[in-house]
């Protein structure tokens, strides 16, 4: 149980938070009216932090991070990313991962990381050079010339990483992006995501349904309520770095795991 | 023995109905004015080569010209459809609807506004090839998978890149079967317009010889716009898979099992 040992090594919060959502509530227009989706969430997640949202089924939490990438808009409450208000979608801050088919089947890997570039017209060889440091950062070298289908499951979910991050935006959103995958597959995929982001120092936000996969990649777990979607508990992952597959089968990992799933069965 | 390539039997096919074509009428099985052997419809095309070409090109023109009309406007109006949730509430089914009406009926009515000239030709045939190039850029345009928006606008996409770089090539595929089926009713338009009041085109052809019983010029001109329909719809089918590389082993993948396994390389990661 050597693992336990380590267990009170976590990162330290930086001074600055990366996000911070304040008061936020939305509410939607509905058939039989409104109809309130979010309530009052306030959270803050400070620079270089892994933090991961679960809850039940339509809860919100993905509508919450779209209101965080400036996708959507909050009936109330405001967003700050990296100390501005976020109303629109800004590559430069934020950069999002969605769950599959959001490359351009049209585009080779290489020009899909490109796309955000070549959206504000950066030159050639910047886009490309970017392009291709980025490839390198997901593991993907010799990939570049492929098209989306050609590539795995798992391989498309990489570049789909490169290019939310090939504009170097302090925040990466995520939504789901395994869940497609098949579960070796995704085991491989949250590895590969915290080498990642131990090598960028991007602050993460990372929605899901696995509880493994959140307890895995987690320094805190955000756990929301079903419809109005609440943050009922917050559960610090106080696992050691860097994190390894045998955490899973210990006692700790099982605990906060069922601790979760407690919160959202009665939450 | 070895089983010959699809492709061998297609040409042993045509092969056996070209020499059918040949043997059935000379061997008296059918009369030479029903059916006039190959030979001698080839002939009849060369003896009066100066004239089908001068009808060829009529009929060329007057194609040329309708498919600018059925295309241009089929993806201009299918584009506005697809794109304007309130056009496309508007407009969309009374388009269905009349896409099922026989619009030959109509032609009488171009005669009479627009003449017996190319013009009325160009003007049908136009309508009627302008439909399912004009359906299919409004379902392409419609049916854009979502998501693809959603991440261009996080990327920081404006409106007109959303329409120039994610729009536009997805609903390319589509676009192009409408343009392959409107560009080949535009050819029948054409033709059937030529066979009922006209003075010029290979329709024309069909019919003044028909009606002097001249079989061997009929079949000649029924056989130039067989290979002239032939050879349009091999060229749209060449122009679509060049285009279409993507598209197609997309659709493959989602029909099949995870794509996983399939890139064998042992280097390869998840």
């Amino acid at each position: 149980m050597q693992h336990v040992a380590r267990v009170s090594i976590v990162r330290e919060e930086t001074a600055a938070p990366a996000i911070e959502v304040a008061g936020v509530s939305h509410v939607y227009a509905g058939r039989e009216g409104a109809v309130p989706a979010l309530d009052d969430i306030s959270l803050s997640v400070g620079a270089g932090r892994f933090t991961v949202i679960v809850g039940p089924s339509g809860c919100g939490k993905t509508s919450l991070l779209m209101m965080m990438a400036g996708l959507r808009h909050q009936s109330s409450g405001i967003i700050n990313i990296a100390g501005q208000p976020i109303t629109d979608p800004d590559p430069r801050r934020v950069g999002v991962v969605f769950q599959e088919a959001s490359l351009y089947p049209w585009l080779t890997a290489l020009d899909n990381i490109e796309f955000p570039l070549a959206l504000r017209h950066a030159p050639r060889e910047e886009r490309r050079r970017r392009a291709e440091e980025m490839l390198t950062l997901v593991g993907l070298q010799g990939f570049g010339s492929r098209y989306p289908h050609e590539l795995s499951g798992g391989m498309k979910q990489r570049v789909s990483i490169a290019r939310g991050l090939v504009q170097d935006p302090p925040v990466l959103l995520m939504d789901e992006p395994f869940a497609a995958l098949d579960e070796q597959t995704r085991m491989t995929m949250g590895h590969e995501l915290l080498r990642i982001w131990e090598k960028t120092n991007k602050t993460v936000v990372f929605v899901t349904h696995s509880l493994t996969e959140a307890v895995y990649l987690a320094d805190e777990v955000l756990v929301m309520s079903a419809r109005p979607g609440k943050i009922i508990d917050r559960i610090p992952i106080t696992l050691a770095r860097p994190r390894t597959y045998e955490m899973m089968a210990t006692d700790v990992f099982g605990r906060l795991r069922d601790r979760i799933w407690q919160q959202i069965r009665t939450g | 023995m070895r089983r010959p390539s699809p492709t061998a039997v297609r040409w042993m096919i045509l092969l056996a109905v070209l020499a059918v074509w040949e043997i059935l009428p000379r061997g008296g099985f059918i009369a030479e004015l029903l059916l006039p052997p190959l030979s001698k419809t080839l002939m009849a095309l060369f003896h009066e080569r100066a004239q089908y070409a001068m009808a060829m090109v009529v009929t060329l023109y007057e194609v040329g010209f309708a498919m600018l009309i059925a295309c241009g406007g089929g993806i201009i109006v299918g584009a506005l459809i697809g794109g304007l949730a309130l056009l496309r509430k508007l407009l969309l089914p009374v388009f269905s609807s009349l896409y099922a009406v026989p619009i030959v009926i109509l032609y009488p009515i171009f005669t009479a506004w627009f003449g017996i000239g190319s013009e009325s030709k160009i003007l049908f045939a136009g309508v009627y090839g302008f439909f399912p190039v004009m359906l299919s850029t409004a379902a392409g345009i419609r049916t854009i998978e979502e998501q693809l928006l959603v991440a261009a606008r996080s990327m920081g996409a404006t409106v007109p890149q959303q329409i120039t770089r994610v729009i536009i090539p997805a609903a390319i595929p589509t676009v192009l079967t409408g343009l392959r089926l409107g560009g080949a009713l535009t050819i029948i338009g054409v033709v059937v317009s030529e066979m009922l009041t006209s003075a010029a085109g290979i329709g024309y052809l069909v019919t003044s010889y028909r009606t002097v019983l001249d079989s061997p010029h009929v079949f000649a001109a029924v056989l130039m716009i067989l290979v002239f329909s032939v050879l349009f719809d091999a060229f749209a089918r060449f122009v679509e898979r060049k285009t279409l590389i993507w598209q197609t082993a997309g659709r493959r993948e989602r029909t099949t099992a995870r794509p996983d396994t399939r890139i064998a390389s042992a280097a390869a990661p998840a």
